[in-house]
Order: structure tokens, then sequence, then C-alpha cells
């Protein structure tokens, strides 16, 4: 049995809009395994987003717990947060969240400077380029790459410090047929060779081809 | 914090200043620089005023000490015995005694009172700079007999601010009849001199030679004497030296002789402290308003580097630095356009003041006080909107609302 990474129990979220409260996540329970390459789908609206937020780190549940690596997550400090997605997790955004003045190089070794010299970390991220195909481009800025290499370079930063566990939300919804493919692809390759844990989220139903395990998200709750 | 992370800071503020939009980076340089330019030329344009009020005083009227009789006295008792102990005081560069008389002036049947003061025009020149004012004719020369020099307001003329009071455009060679305790004498106007201190420019001067020639009586008599001192000594200790010694007469300090001038003076540093305050708080406000639409306009960039673990104080310390470049920037490049644009244009075109022409006075202590608030106002509105943004909800910050 692969070792347990992250455990979600029971989380609920509930937004305030104005007036109006809109429940986006209904209890949601689930666990995810080393090794797993997880795709959670839904529909528009469906939560999906939210809760791989609560996940992420990037934001907490009103109620539930999540656990990291046996951990409970959920209400620790900012700081323990801050480090835990400095060490732990890689996100990767839907609309690759690159700074913009930034080379691709320096995207990449900007989390890993915060724990090494750039001497010891720098190898690392050339090797990251190369592995994706990008080491021709590593002196560009994003602006200067094509959305499909964008998100690539989203990728390398998330893995530039080895996490344990990766999130990536819708990250091929702003992309072309070929660079989504391209992307999936790479998913697929970093989670069969190098047996890295991913959990991604997606609308679109032939993208599961590529998980190992999958879950339904509908109206805040797995279905 | 390690040193890898504290190397963070100054390679984000690089890339941003060195990446980002020039033409914004641009503008909000020549903004700070505006808003700098705004903090220094304010007050150095009042302290021009004052200094130029004060210059005036000194060169145009009372030279650094002024001597006057002893309490109920008309006469300084021995005013020659008096300028040679002056002369002797360690500091003192120029003594010079008068004799000022209320007078009754008469040209071209226009009649009116006037002071003037009968002097020796080479001891004057050592104290006074009314022989470099002259605007017709030459100033007084030391055996000269019967010429009388006369200040602008007293010629008069379509542009002068007393002309209703004047002789109306009186010029070099006419003839003035100067009359005085029973004495009436014609005189010709050897000299016009336009000092731009009102008070100055409203007496005549006449030579001590001329006056003891046709008042015999009133030879070798003084009722004020002026003092120059060299530009480093202390007036007061002067006047304090004068005071201690045996010295007929009483001295009194510029400051205190002139006490319209003194009240002026007060005057003006009130409201330059108030401009400056003022200027202050709208180059504060600007600084605050450039900064603060920077910082807040790279929210999505600063969430992003919160949602990847960059350390929060290292990205307020990247926009700490950022606000001091900026605001080093505007000092170096306003104090280069305040020296090079506006010190000559106002040295060539100074402001035509009543009490003279006033340029900008630049004082050292004032700039560096002023370039500090300059900084620390600029630290202060590049760190609260970078704080707010680091202790906001995160998605907020990314999603830069």
């Amino acid at each position: 049995m692969a070792e347990l990474l992250v455990s979600i129990q029971n989380i609920t979220k509930t937004y305030d809009v104005g007036e109006v409260k809109i429940r986006a996540l209904r209890g949601v329970s689930f666990d995810v395994h080393e090794g797993d390459f997880l795709i959670i789908r839904g529909r528009n609206g469906s939560g999906k987003s939210t809760l791989l937020r609560q996940i992420g780190l990037l934001d907490k549940p009103n109620s539930g717990e999540i656990l990291l690596e046996e951990k409970k997550v959920t209400h620790m400090k900012e700081e323990e947060r801050r480090i835990c997605r400095l060490m732990k997790i890689g996100y990767i955004f839907q609309e690759y969240a690159l700074i913009a003045e930034l080379t691709a190089l320096e995207n990449i070794l900007l989390p890993a400077l915060m724990l090494e010299p750039k001497k010891s970390c720098e190898k690392r991220a050339k090797n990251l380029l190369r592995e994706f195909g990008l080491e021709k481009r590593m002196n560009n800025l994003p602006q200067q790459l094509s959305g499909g290499e964008q998100q690539k370079v989203a990728i390398a930063r998330a893995l530039i410090n080895n996490p344990i566990i990766i999130f990536a939300d819708e990250p091929t919804a702003n992309l072309d047929t070929v660079a989504a493919r391209d992307v999936l692809e790479t998913f697929k390759r970093l989670n069969i060779e190098q047996r890295y844990t991913i959990v991604m989220i997606t609308h679109e139903p032939e993208e599961e081809k590529y998980a190992n395990r999958i879950l339904m998200l509908s109206d805040g709750k797995i279905v | 914090m390690t040193k890898h992370e504290a190397k963070i800071p100054f390679r984000l503020l690089w890339v941003f200043l060195r990446r980002g939009n020039r033409w914004t980076l641009i503008l909000i340089i020549f903004l700070m620089s505006v808003a700098f330019i705004n903090m220094i030329f304010v007050p150095t344009l009042f302290d021009g005023v004052i200094k130029a009020a004060d210059d005036q005083v000194v060169d145009m009227s009372t030279g650094h000490i002024l001597m006057l009789p002893e309490s109920g006295q008309n006469q300084i008792a021995d005013a020659e015995k008096a300028v040679e102990q002056l002369r002797s005081i360690p500091g003192v560069v120029g003594v010079s005694s008068g004799l000022a008389l209320p007078t009754t002036l008469e040209y071209n049947n226009i009649r009116g009172n006037w002071q003037i003061i009968a002097i020796d025009p080479d001891n004057e020149r050592m104290v006074t700079k009314i022989f470099e004012h002259m605007i017709e004719g030459s100033y007084l020369r030391e055996h000269d007999l019967f010429s009388i020099i006369i200040g602008r307001q007293i010629a008069g003329g379509e542009d002068v601010e007393n002309n209703a009071f004047s002789f109306k455009d009186a010029e070099v060679g006419d003839t003035v009849k100067v009359s005085f305790d029973g004495f009436s004498e014609d005189f010709k106007i050897g000299g016009i001199f336009y000092s731009k201190f009102i008070d100055t420019d409203q007496k005549a001067f006449i030579t001590r030679d001329v006056l003891d020639k046709v008042v015999p009586a009133l030879a070798g008599e003084a009722n004020r004497i002026i003092v120059r001192l060299d530009e480093d000594v202390s007036v007061e200790s002067i006047v304090n030296k004068i005071s201690a010694a045996d010295i007929d007469g009483i001295a009194y300090s510029w400051e205190d002789a002139v006490g319209l001038m003194k009240s002026v003076t007060k005057s003006f540093v009130s409201i330059n402290i108030l401009m400056t305050l003022v200027a202050s708080l709208i180059a504060a406000v600007t600084i605050f308003i450039v900064i603060y639409i920077d910082v807040s306009s790279k929210r999505k960039q600063i969430g992003i580097l919160r949602a990847i673990g960059v350390k929060p104080s290292l990205i307020v310390w990247s926009y700490i630095f950022q606000a001091i470049v900026y605001a080093l920037s505007g000092i170096l490049f306003g104090t280069a356009l305040y020296f090079a644009a506006l010190v000559p244009y106002f040295s060539a075109f100074p402001f035509v003041l009543p009490i003279g022409d006033a340029r900008l006075a630049f004082d050292a202590v004032g700039y560096v006080i002023r370039l500090e608030t300059f900084i620390f106002v600029s630290i202060g509105a590049g760190l609260i909107p970078v704080l707010f943004i680091t202790r906001i909800k995160l998605l907020n910050a990314i999603w830069g609302r």
C-alpha cells in the first residue's frame, strides 16, 4: 500500500457574496497516496478550484481538516503554511502566474533561492529547463514564451524544491490542443518516471486518460 | 534571515527596475524629482527673501553695527575717538561716522522733507555698498563740494514707487536747494542711487567737508557711526565688546537697529516654516500617491511571490528598497535640476521686492533635513501598501483584489 500523503476530511467552504452565501464545498473527504495521479473533474462552479486552493494551502476551509503527511495543516500559522507551500507543495496555476520581470530561469530559481544559494540550485533549474525542452528559452521573459512554454516554466518552478505533491489548477485551460497534450504528457511522465504525486483539476473528460484515479465533484460534493 | 535569503530583495529590486516598464519608471522618477524640487524650492525662495532683506539692511543702511548717541544726547560726544576705538577692535573692517540731518529739499518748485547724511565718502565705501548702485552720475568723492547724491525715491520717475512725493524725474546736473536750521544752499545733483532698499532710497548724501565748510559749528559732530565686520565674526560678540569698552554711544546690532526689518524677517521666517510644512505635505502626498499606485499595481505579483513561498518580509524589503531608489533618484535629478536650472535662472532674473532682489538661498542643513524627510516619507509610502498586500488574504492578492 502506497504511503498516505494527503488526507482531506469533511472540509466545507462558504463564500459570502454580499448577502448571499455560496456553499462551494459541502463536506469533501478523500485521500491522496504517494504516486497517485488524481484528476478531480467537474463542471464550472462545481467547487474544483476552491477545493484545490484549500489543499494547496492558499486558503482555509470553514471546517474540516487537511492532513499533509499526517500533520494537521488547516489551522497552522501563516508562516508554517508558507514553509509547507515552499518545501512540500508545488502549485501550478491556470494562468501560469509567472513573474513578468523574471526570465524563465529566474522564475524557476526564485523558490529555490529561499532555501539555498544560487550556485547549488542553478544547475537543477537548468536541468529542468532541458528536461522540458526549454534550455534555449531560459533567458526569455514570460511574454516572449508561448502559453505552453509558460506553463512548462510554471511546472518547473513547482518542481524546483522537490515537493512531495503537485497541485495543478486546470493547467491546460488556456492552451491550444497541442500545447495542452504536451503539458499533460509532461505530467504523466513526471508521475510515471519520477513518481511525483499529482492532483490535477479539469473539466475536460478526455484528460481523464492521463490519471490513475478520478474524482467527480458536483455542487461541492464528491459524487 | 539567511545570507541567500537576504539577496532576494536586491535581486527582485534589480529586475523590477531593469525590466519593468521604462516609461513608468521615467514618469515616477520625474514626479519624484518635481516633488523634491517643490520641497526645496519654496523654502529656499523664502530664505532668499529673508537673506535679501538682511543683506539690504547691512549693505545699504546700518552696516553690521549702528552706533547712536547716548540717551538724551543729540550727538556722539567724541565721534572721532569712538571711530578710532572701533577700528582697533579685531574683526572690524570698516567704520564710518555721519551726521544725519532733517532737511527741506527744493527742486523745480517742489519742496519736501528728507533726511540727508553728511559722510566721509571713502569711509562710507568701507561699510555700505550704495556706491555700487549708482544709476546715474557717480558716488561722492572725498572733497566734493556742493555735490549731492540723492536716492531714486527722491529723484522720482514714472516707475518709481513714491513718484507722487518726489522731484518727478530730477537728473544729474540739476540743482537742488538744501535748507536746514536757518541754513540754505544750492547743491548740484552728482548722482542718483537705487539701492532697492526703499528706506535708503529716500535719503540723500553730501560730504562731511562741505557741511564743515558751510556750518562750521557742526564740524566733527556725528549722530551715527556704522560698522562693518568680517563675514565670519559674530555681530553680538562685537556689540558686547563695544558695550563693555569705554566707547561713546550705544551699539546696536543691525537686527536691533532696524526693528521693522526684524519684524519683517521674523514674519518671513514664520511664513517660511509654514510654507516648508505645506511643501513637505504636498511632496509627501505626491510621493505617497506615486509609490502607492506603483506598489498597488503589483498586487498580483506580490500575491504570486507569497503563493510560491517567498517570505513576506523579503517582499516588503524589496519594495522598501524600490521606494528608496525612487526617492534617491528624485533627490538626484531634483537637485541637479535645482542647481542647473532654477538657481541660475533666479540669479539672472531675481524676484524684485521693495526690500531688495530675492534669489534662491541654498541652506545645506535645511537641504539635508528635507532630503531625510523625503526618504522617510518615500519609505512610508512604499511600506504601507506592501504591508497591506502581504497581510490580506492570499487569494485576494493573487487575484489583484
